[in-house]
């Protein structure tokens, strides 16, 4: 089991890559036969990668979110499954690969960093964390998908405007289906990260003794999602639109990139269990 | 093949010269019905704007290969048929023989031979000929079988490239355009502003694409309203244009006027009242209508004549980077559509050599029987079949394994052999709709 779990976590990088490949032949190059292959290549990745997540939990006692490089692979996975949702939700099929190669990079930190741990702090077996950290793997995975979309409608946009009327032009949907698609997602990536913060609120009290208002983590995550609070309180009063949104979903996930990574690395506090 | 084409087109001929011999339905019909009488067993006219195209297979069965007699003959009857020969003369026509003919026919269909490459409308065109072809009886299996290939040429053309892809046109690109920023036009408003004929035709394709709502303004009122009993709408009033600016999420503008009719800050103010809702914007007037670095302002997109030219020159080497795809498609369905064409020739005429052969062999043995005692005469007919069968054994495998062979040597084969041994027209050259459903 162990050997089969060390195989897949350096699979999944190189299934990963093949996809993002794929879909990128797909885009670029309009090739036929990445066309055919990509999704159902897209398919299988996503459920090896379901697989493997399963097999960690049970061969390690617990569920793979106790490390950053940890929940750097569920992150993968969520922003994975979250775009599977989308292409058959939307029959968009052509921004996978600005997606996908998030995943990919995820997984590839994850599975050279990854580390076997068996022995894990009790506090991390509670109901409450699985729905902590899971609305709020969730929500950044929406919001980093919000970000691709934004990122491709402000390319979309400047082109158009430039009158640069190649491949992204014409690969890309149009600028108010980009835009609604990334709206969809910062408000999804918002219902979730506030409830991640609520049962945050109800939990981390109890569970620690140590807790403090004054973790980065907390104040990073309350910041990120004060952020885009006030951004879509403002798309509703003032009624922003177009460019100044998506870029305000760039700078959000951007933010929300350092809380994850650099407050987990560089920070200490009673939030990292490693 | 025993195939001739003749015809003009936008690359031999002006439209001045195109237009006198344009044929009208009911003037294709007599005219085919004419020529089958006299010139071919089969025949069909196809007519357009752009082309005058007539396909027919002569009728005394000599092969029409190189008969440059037979087609001058076509195109002056083309001529005269329409009383044109003041203004138009041979040289204005093009004519293909045989799988020339093929080829050139399946060229049309895919749409790398129309004026804009990639025009869809030819192979419907095409389909019109042949349809009146078919009510006026002067079609038959060998016709029956070329435009299935035909249409099957333009069917793969359309599926397997991207040769009909991308706007060819000013108008198109500007509707392709307001597709690639507004996600459903059926719920966007579009202000035409003068009534320039490119921003007629934007609008009018606008209104072919569902728009929500056009909005038609004008100095002169009377005009707007022309245009809006034609396109629909409603008229607004040109003095109070920014307030319209409110309102529409496309503007069309295209008018003859010295200086620009809406400024930067004319621009500015309306975004602030529309709350920042994304503008596109096409100014087609020349000098240009509006200010150019309205193209700053947020949300707005600008897009001048140069740029949608653009669009179109892009698309135009789009389609022509799929031509040697085309060409291929093309080649193959030639193939096929020779291989069945000789497969209903060979046979034939090894059949018809055979005959020749035995006949002679028959003759002379039925002579010279005499000369033989009666236990040697069945030793006699053996050694004589014998010996034609020797004699036939390699043209006959020539003839049957030519597949390397191009086209045109075959056909030559084919001929060569029939005219050596002075055999006449065979049951090959009915092209039995038989034999083809047999070989399908």
């Amino acid at each position: 089991m162990k050997l089969l779990i060390d195989f897949v976590n350096f699979l999944l990088p190189a299934l990963y890559f093949v996809t993002v490949w794929a879909y990128a032949k797909a885009f670029f190059s309009d090739s036929p036969s990445a066309k055919k292959v990509k999704t159902p290549l897209f398919l299988s990745t996503v459920a090896i990668h379901f697989c493997y997540l399963l097999a960690r939990t049970l061969y390690f006692d617990h569920p793979p979110i106790t490390t950053i490089y940890e929940i750097m692979t569920v992150m993968s996975f969520s922003i994975a499954a979250t775009y599977l949702v989308i292409e058959f939700w939307t029959k968009v099929k052509g921004t996978g690969y600005f997606i996908l190669i998030l995943a990919f990079i995820f997984q590839l930190l994850s599975t050279l960093f990854i580390q076997d741990l068996i022995e894990v702090k009790p506090v991390l077996r509670n109901y409450l964390l699985g729905l902590h950290v899971s609305s709020a793997l969730l929500g950044y995975a929406a919001i980093a998908i919000s970000a691709v979309y934004g990122f491709l409608y402000l390319m979309l946009y400047h082109h158009i405007k430039s009158s640069r009327f190649g491949v992204i032009y014409t690969k890309l949907p149009n600028l108010e289906a980009l835009e609604r698609m990334s709206m969809v997602a910062i408000t999804f990536g918002f219902a979730l990260l506030t409830i991640a913060i609520a049962v945050g609120f109800v939990w981390l009290p109890r569970a620690f003794t140590t807790f403090s208002y004054a973790d980065p983590k907390l104040i990073g995550t309350i910041g990120i999602w004060l952020l885009y609070g006030v951004g879509l309180g403002a798309k509703k009063t003032i009624g922003w639109q177009g460019r100044k949104i998506m870029i305000l979903s760039i700078v959000g996930f951007v933010i929300s990139f350092f809380s994850l990574t650099i407050v987990n690395i560089y920070f200490s506090g009673f939030h990292n269990f490693h | 093949m025993n195939i001739v084409a003749v015809g003009i087109n936008h690359r031999t001929a002006p439209l001045e010269v195109r237009e006198k011999v344009w044929y009208s339905d009911d003037e294709i019909r007599t005219a085919i019905a004419e020529l089958k009488n006299t010139t071919f067993s089969e025949c069909f006219l196809v007519s357009t704007c752009n082309r005058t195209e007539l396909y027919g297979i002569p009728k005394d069965g000599s092969p029409a290969a190189e008969d440059l007699a037979l087609a001058e003959r076509l195109k002056d009857f083309l001529i005269t048929f329409k009383s044109a020969s003041s203004s138009v003369e041979r040289k204005h026509f093009y004519h293909f023989f045989s799988v020339g003919a093929v080829q050139h026919l399946f060229k049309v269909a895919s749409g790398i031979d129309s004026m804009v490459i990639g025009d869809i409308q030819i192979l419907s065109q095409i389909k019109d000929g042949y349809t009146i072809a078919l009510e006026a009886q002067t079609t038959n299996s060998f016709t029956h079988r070329l435009i299935q290939a035909t249409y099957h040429v333009g069917k793969r053309t359309r599926t397997e490239t991207r040769i009909v892809e991308g706007a060819v046109s000013v108008s198109y690109a500007a509707v392709e355009l307001a597709n690639k920023i507004f996600s459903d036009l059926s719920k966007r408003a579009a202000l035409l502003i003068g009534a320039g004929e490119t921003g007629e035709l934007t609008a009018k394709h606008l209104v072919g694409r569902g728009i929500g709502k056009l909005l038609i303004t004008n100095r002169t009122r009377s005009k707007a309203d022309e245009l809006v009993a034609s396109l629909g709408g409603e008229t607004v009033d040109f003095d109070q244009l920014t307030s319209h600016l409110l309102h529409a999420d496309i503007v069309i503008s295209s008018v003859a006027a010295p200086q620009h009719i809406l400024t930067k800050s004319d621009i500015s103010r309306a975004m602030k009242e529309r709350a920042h809702r994304p503008l596109f914007i096409i100014d087609i007037g020349v000098p240009r209508n509006i200010e150019p670095s309205v193209n700053n302002v947020e949300n707005v997109f600008l897009h001048d004549m140069d740029a949608l030219s653009g669009i179109v020159d892009q698309n135009l080497q789009m389609r022509k980077a799929e031509i040697p795809k085309v060409n291929a498609i093309i080649l193959e369905e030639l193939t096929e559509f020779h291989n069945w064409h000789e497969s209903l020739q060979v046979n034939p005429t090894i059949a018809d050599l055979r005959n020749y052969f035995e006949t002679i062999r028959q003759e002379e043995v039925a002579k010279n029987i005499n000369r033989f005692s009666p236990e040697n005469r069945e030793l006699l007919e053996l050694v004589t079949k014998r010996i034609v069968n020797k004699l036939l054994h390699t043209p006959t495998t020539s003839l049957k394994n030519g597949n390397d062979e191009s086209l045109e040597d075959k056909h030559t084969k084919l001929h060569i052999v029939r005219s050596l041994f002075g055999l006449s027209k065979s049951q090959g050259d009915s092209f039995g709709g038989n034999r083809y459903e047999e070989k399908k």
